[in-house]
C-alpha cells in the first residue's frame, strides 16, 4: 500500500479538534432556574468531571470522518497484480509498410516474420495486426482467429508514407490502457532512424508492454532524387530553369567514392534532357536543366536518376507545371498620373517570368469592358467612378477577380473607396520641405503581397488617403497610423488598396528597391485565384478543396491511377483531402480552378540508416523493467497501483450520514427531544 | 374567585378538623374551651359603666332608655383569637417542578387558613410581603373580611427577594393582642436570622407557626447532566454537577430544615415542612392533628 500524496496525511492531526470539542467543551447550556443557590457550591471536581468524553459514538464518528478525509486526499493505493497475471497477454503485430519498405523484398520479409508469429500463437491467444505508415492502421480487432490474422497480414500493401514510431507507441499506450492486459508488441520493420519522433518521450510504452523487434534488411547504399525546383507556371519556356538535387545515402565508405549518375528531365513521359553528375558517397549533387519546352496546359514532369539500387522508387521525383500565356492586366488611368503607368509597367515587365502584359485604358472606355479575361484590374486614382464601372468591377470581383486601387489626390474628395466600400476620412499630408514625411511603421510581412518588400525601407510618403478599415484588413500602416495597404475579400475575389499613388509625386516608392517586389508580389497574389497552393507536395500532405465561401460547389480529385477519390457527398462537403501516394493528382477545387498536383514520398525515407541498438534497448526498456537487458522480473513489476479512493469516499459518506443521525439525536434542542419532554412531564 | 381557592375537596378535608388554640389564652375553635378573656362573642357576661373612648356600638341602649345611664354590654367570647397570615411572595416562590408552583400552593394554604378562621369567627388578616410589605389586610371579624383576604391573596404579585425583618416589624406594630401568626414561606435564609426575626412576636404571647414550603426538586434535585443553575432571586449562576446535587445538596437542605425546626422548637414556635407535591388537605390535616395532639 502506498500514497500518491502522503503529505495530506498531516491532516490527521485535525482529529484533535473534535476531541477538544468533546473533551473541553463547556457545558454552557441555557441556565436552569432554581429558587436559591444557597446550598450549591462551585466545585472543581464538577468541572473536571464535565470534561469527560461525552457522546463517545459521535466523537468516534467525527474522528473517523477526519481520518477518512485525510486518507482520501492522500490518495492511497494498493499494489495489485493485474488480471492477467495468469500469463494471459495480447500479441500486437505491427508491420511497417512505409515507403522505405519498398526496398528489395523488405515488406515480404516483414509479412513472413509476422505470419510466423501468428503460426506460433497458442489457442485462445488474442492478437491484433497493425499496418504502420504515417498513421497506425488497425487491420483487425483483438481476435484469436489465426486465419483472419493471416489474411490481414497478407493484405498489407506498401505505401508511400513515412513511418512514425511515435504514432505506434501512442497507439500501443492507448491499447494497453484500454485492455489492462500485458502487451507483446512485435515490430517488423527496417527500423529506420528517420522514423523516430523528435522526442524520445514520445516512444514511451506503458508498463507490462513487451517490445520485440524484427529487423528487416540491412544498411545499403541508395541514390535518390531528393528535391526538384521547377516553376509552377511557365510563360516563356526558354527562361525556365529546373534544378534537381541528387543525394546518396548509405554506409559511408572508408574512402570517399564518387559515383557517376545520369540524371534525366522527363516531361510528359518524354525525356527532354539528360545530364551526368558525380556524387560522392553520402553526398549530394545539383543538376540544372535550362529551358523546358512544355506544351500549353498542365504537364507532368519528372527527374530521374539512372542506375539500379535497393530502393528504385525514390530514383524519380515528380513535379507539375503549367504552360500559359502571360496574363493581361488592365490599368485604368484617368491621365492624372502619367508616370504611374510607366512605373507600374516597368515593374511588371522586370519580373523574372514575364507573367503579365499590361493594358492601359481610360475609365470611360472601361465602362463597357468585359473584365473576366484580365488577371486583375488596377484603378489608378481615377476619382469618381461611374456606377456602371463600379458595378461591373464588383461583379468581376465577386466572381473571383481582383482589383488593385491606388488612391491619390483625386480620391481625397470622395466619400468612399470605389468597389471596396470603405469610407475615406481625410488625406494625410506631410510637407516635402524640412524632411517632413511619413514612413511605414507596421507591415504584415507574412501576407503574400507583402513579402520581400523589406518594410518599404527608406520610402517617404508625403500624402496618403486615410481610409477607415471597417471590413478590410490592414497590411501596412504609416507611422501616423494611416493605413497604407488594405485588403478586402469579396466573394471569390479580393480588392487591394494602396492609399498613395503609383508615381513619385505623393511618395518616392517607385524610385526605391521595394517597388518591383511589391508590384511583382501583389500582382502574383492578385492574379491567383484564392490562396495559392503549392503543386508539388509530399505524400500525406493535405490539399484544400474549398473555402468557407464555396460550400455547395463540387470539388473533384483524380488520383494517379485515374480513380475518383471523393464520393458524391465528399465532393460537396470535404474541405480538403490527403495526398496518400506518389504520382500526379488532378484537382478541381470548389472555386472551379483546375490544378495538377505532383506528390512525392518524403525523402527522409530514402535514408535507410538503422536505429542504433542502444536506442532500441532504451525504447524496449520503457515498457517494462523486466524487458530491460540484464533485469529480471519481480512481483512488484507486475503489480499495478489500485486506487482506494472510491471506497474511502463511500465509507466517508456512510460515516457522515451516521454522524448526522447521531448528532441529531444528541444535539437537538432539549425541548424537541422526547425523553426530555417525558422527563419534564 | 372563591372557588379557585376554596376547593371543596380541600375544604371537605379541613372542615372536619378544628383548629384548637394551643395556648390557654387563645383558642381556634369555639366551644371547645372557655376563654379566660372576654371577646367579641354572643354570650352576655355583664354590664359596666361607659367611659369616654368606649365604642358606642356596644352601648346597651335599652338600659340607657330605662336608666338614662350608659352601660356597655360585655359578652363571654367563645373565641377571641386573631389570626395573621404572612404570605411570602418573593421570586423564589415562583418555582415548581411538578406543575404547581410554590406560590400557588402557598395561596391555597393561606386561603384555607383564612377560611378556617372565618368559620370560627376569628379575626383574620393577611400580610403579603417580599422584601417589603406589599399588601396588608388588618385582622377583623367584620363582614366581608374573608373576601378581602382572598382578594388580597389573589391580587398578590411576585416580588423580588425575601426579607423577614420589615414585615415582622410591621406585624409587631399592629399586632398588639395575642393571637396566631402563620408565616408561609420557603425560608431561603439562614435559620438563625429567621428565628431571630420572628422570635420577638413570641415574647408577646403570640403563637407563631412557620409553614415551610419546599418543592420536591428543592429537596432532592434530580440532574442527569451538569447544568447551569440560576438563582431566581439574585440572578447568580452556578454550574452544578449531578453528583453534587444527588449527594451533598440533599444533606445540606435537610440540615437546613432541621436547623430551622430545632431553633423554632427552642423558641416555642411551631414549624411544619410541607412538600408541595403533597396534597394540601392531607398536609393541613396532618398539621392540625399534630397541633391537636400537642394540646
Amino acid at each position: 500500500m502506498g500514497f500518491l500524496a502522503p503529505w495530506f496525511l498531516a491532516g490527521v492531526a485535525a482529529v484533535g479538534l473534535p476531541i477538544w470539542i468533546h473533551l473541553l467543551k463547556r457545558h454552557k447550556t441555557d441556565p436552569r432556574l432554581f429558587p436559591s443557590l444557597m446550598f450549591f457550591e462551585q466545585r472543581e471536581m464538577s468541572s473536571v468531571k464535565h470534561r469527560r468524553l461525552e457522546h463517545l459514538l459521535l466523537l468516534a464518528l467525527r474522528v473517523a470522518m477526519l481520518i477518512l478525509l485525510a486518507l482520501l486526499f492522500a490518495n492511497p493505493f494498493l499494489k495489485r497484480t493485474p488480471l492477467a497475471a495468469d500469463g494471459k497477454k495480447i500479441l500486437v503485430i505491427a508491420v511497417d509498410r512505409s515507403f522505405s519498405m519498398r526496398a528489395a523484398d523488405h515488406l515480404s520479409q516483414a509479412k513472413n516474420a509476422s505470419l510466423s508469429l501468428i503460426a506460433g500463437m497458442k489457442p485462445g491467444d488474442q492478437a491484433q495486426v497493425l499496418a504502420l505508415g504515417g498513421q497506425v492502421q488497425a487491420l483487425t480487432q483483438l481476435i484469436s482467429d489465426p486465419a483472419e490474422l493471416r489474411v490481414a497480414v497478407e493484405s498489407i500493401q506498401p505505401s508511400d508514407s513515412r513511418a512514425s514510431f511515435g504514432e505506434l507507441a501512442r497507439y500501443v499506450r492507448t491499447l494497453s490502457e484500454s485492455t489492462h492486459l500485458p502487451l507483446e508488441v512485435h515490430l517488423a520493420s527496417d527500423l529506420q532512424k528517420s522514423a523516430l519522433p523528435p522526442g524520445f518521450a514520445d516512444l514511451r510504452l506503458n508498463p507490462s508492454t513487451t517490445l520485440v523487434f524484427h529487423q528487416i534488411g540491412q544498411i545499403a547504399a541508395n541514390f535518390a532524387v531528393e528535391n526538384v525546383v521547377a516553376p509552377q507556371r511557365i510563360f516563356d519556356p526558354k527562361k525556365v530553369r529546373v534544378q534537381a538535387t541528387i543525394a546518396s545515402f548509405g554506409k559511408p565508405e572508408a574512402k570517399p567514392v564518387t559515383v557517376k549518375k545520369n540524371v534525366s528531365l522527363v516531361l510528359n513521359n518524354k525525356v527532354l534532357q539528360t545530364k551526368t553528375v558525380e556524387i560522392a558517397a553520402g553526398g549530394r549533387a545539383q543538376v540544372e536543366f535550362l529551358g523546358l519546352d512544355a506544351p500549353y496546359g498542365f504537364s507532368r514532369g519528372e527527374v530521374r536518376v539512372d542506375g539500379a539500387d535497393m530502393l528504385p522508387a525514390d530514383d524519380r521525383f515528380y513535379f507539375a507545371t503549367e504552360r500559359t500565356d502571360p496574363r493581361k492586366v488592365l490599368f485604368i488611368d484617368a491621365g492624372r498620373h502619367p508616370r504611374a503607368q510607366l512605373y507600374y509597367r516597368a515593374a511588371l515587365d522586370s519580373s523574372g517570368d514575364s507573367a503579365f502584359q499590361m493594358e492601359v485604358m481610360r475609365p470611360e472606355i472601361a465602362n463597357n469592358q468585359e473584365f473576366s479575361h484580365y488577371a486583375f484590374v488596377v484603378l489608378d486614382d481615377i476619382g469618381t467612378v461611374t456606377s456602371t464601372l463600379e458595378d461591373a468591377l464588383k461583379k468581376y470581383v465577386y466572381a473571383g477577380g481582383s482589383v488593385l486601387i491606388a488612391l491619390g489626390p483625386a480620391s481625397a474628395a470622395q466619400p468612399r473607396v470605389p468597389v471596396m466600400d470603405e469610407s475615406i476620412e481625410t488625406a494625410s499630408y506631410a510637407g516635402r520641405e524640412g524632411d517632413r514625411f511619413l514612413n511605414v511603421s507596421e507591415i504584415d510581412a507574412g501576407h503574400p503581397a507583402m513579402r520581400s518588400v523589406e518594410r518599404f525601407t527608406g520610402v517617404k510618403f508625403y500624402q496618403a488617403i486615410h481610409v477607415t478599415p471597417a471590413k478590410s484588413r490592414v497590411l501596412a500602416r504609416l507611422n501616423d497610423q494611416t493605413p497604407l495597404v488594405l485588403e478586402r475579400k469579396m466573394g471569390e475575389g479580393k480588392v487591394l488598396v494602396f492609399t498613395s499613388t503609383f508615381d513619385n509625386v505623393t511618395n518616392d516608392l517607385p524610385l526605391h528597391a521595394s517597388w518591383v517586389p511589391f508590384v511583382e508580389r501583389s500582382a502574383a497574389y492578385l492574379a491567383g485565384s484564392g490562396a495559392e497552393q503549392p503543386v508539388n507536395l509530399v505524400v500525406d500532405s493535405y490539399v484544400e478543396l474549398r473555402t468557407a465561401d464555396s460550400k455547395s460547389a463540387a470539388a473533384e480529385v483524380l488520383d494517379p491511377d485515374g480513380k475518383r477519390l471523393l464520393s458524391l457527398e465528399e465532393a460537396t462537403t470535404a474541405k480538403n483531402f490527403a495526398v496518400n501516394k506518389e504520382g500526379f493528382f488532378e484537382l478541381k477545387t470548389a472555386s472551379g480552378r483546375h490544378t495538377l498536383l505532383a506528390a512525392h514520398a518524403d525523402r527522409r525515407e530514402s535514408d535507410l540508416s538503422v536505429i542504433p541498438q542502444e536506442t532500441l534497448d532504451l525504447w524496449r526498456a520503457t515498457g517494462s523493467d523486466q524487458n530491460a537487458p540484464g533485469a529480471s522480473g519481480s512481483e512488484n513489476q507486475d503489480k499495478k497501483p489500485w486506487p482506494l479512493w472510491p471506497w474511502l469516499l463511500l465509507l466517508l459518506l456512510i460515516v457522515a450520514m451516521a454522524e448526522s443521525l447521531v448528532a441529531d439525536r444528541h444535539l437537538r434542542p432539549a425541548a424537541d427531544r422526547p425523553e426530555i419532554r417525558k422527563e419534564a412531564a | 374567585m372563591l372557588q379557585r381557592f376554596l376547593d371543596p375537596k380541600v375544604l371537605g378535608g379541613i372542615s372536619g378538623l378544628d383548629l384548637v388554640a394551643k395556648t390557654v389564652v387563645d383558642g381556634f375553635v369555639a366551644g371547645l374551651h372557655r376563654s379566660p378573656d372576654f371577646g367579641f362573642s354572643q354570650e352576655f357576661a355583664e354590664y359596666r359603666a361607659y367611659t369616654p373612648g368606649d365604642d358606642l356600638r356596644h352601648v346597651d341602649w335599652n338600659v340607657y332608655a330605662r336608666t338614662e345611664k350608659m352601660f356597655l354590654k360585655r359578652y363571654r367570647g367563645e373565641t377571641n383569637c386573631q389570626l395573621t397570615i404572612l404570605l411570602d411572595m418573593s421570586r423564589s416562590m415562583k418555582f415548581g417542578s411538578h406543575g404547581t408552583e410554590k406560590i400557588e400552593y402557598a395561596r391555597f394554604l393561606a386561603a384555607c387558613l383564612a377560611y378556617l378562621a372565618h368559620g370560627q369567627r376569628d379575626a383574620a388578616g393577611i400580610v403579603i410581603f417580599d422584601d417589603d410589605v406589599r399588601n396588608f389586610v388588618r385582622p377583623s371579624t367584620r363582614q366581608g373580611q374573608l373576601p378581602r383576604i382572598l382578594h388580597a391573596i389573589e391580587s398578590a404579585r411576585i416580588g423580588t427577594r425575601t426579607d423577614f425583618a420589615l414585615p415582622f416589624r410591621h406585624v409587631q406594630e399592629f399586632h398588639r393582642r395575642r393571637g396566631i401568626v402563620a408565616t408561609i414561606s420557603d425560608f431561603w435564609d439562614s435559620p438563625e436570622k429567621i428565628i431571630k426575626t420572628v422570635e420577638p412576636l413570641r415574647f408577646r404571647g403570640t403563637e407563631l407557626i412557620l409553614f415551610h414550603l419546599l418543592d420536591p426538586e428543592e429537596l432532592r434535585p434530580k440532574l442527569k447532566h451538569p447544568v447551569l443553575l440560576e438563582d431566581l432571586e439574585t440572578g447568580d449562576t452556578l454550574e452544578v454537577s449531578p453528583d453534587y446535587a444527588a449527594h451533598e445538596y440533599p444533606a445540606k437542605i435537610q440540615a437546613h430544615c432541621e436547623d430551622i425546626k430545632a431553633r423554632a422548637r427552642a423558641a416555642g414556635i411551631d414549624y411544619f415542612l410541607i412538600d408541595t407535591s403533597r396534597p394540601l388537605d392531607d398536609a393541613l390535616r396532618e398539621y392540625l392533628a399534630i397541633r391537636k395532639g400537642k394540646q
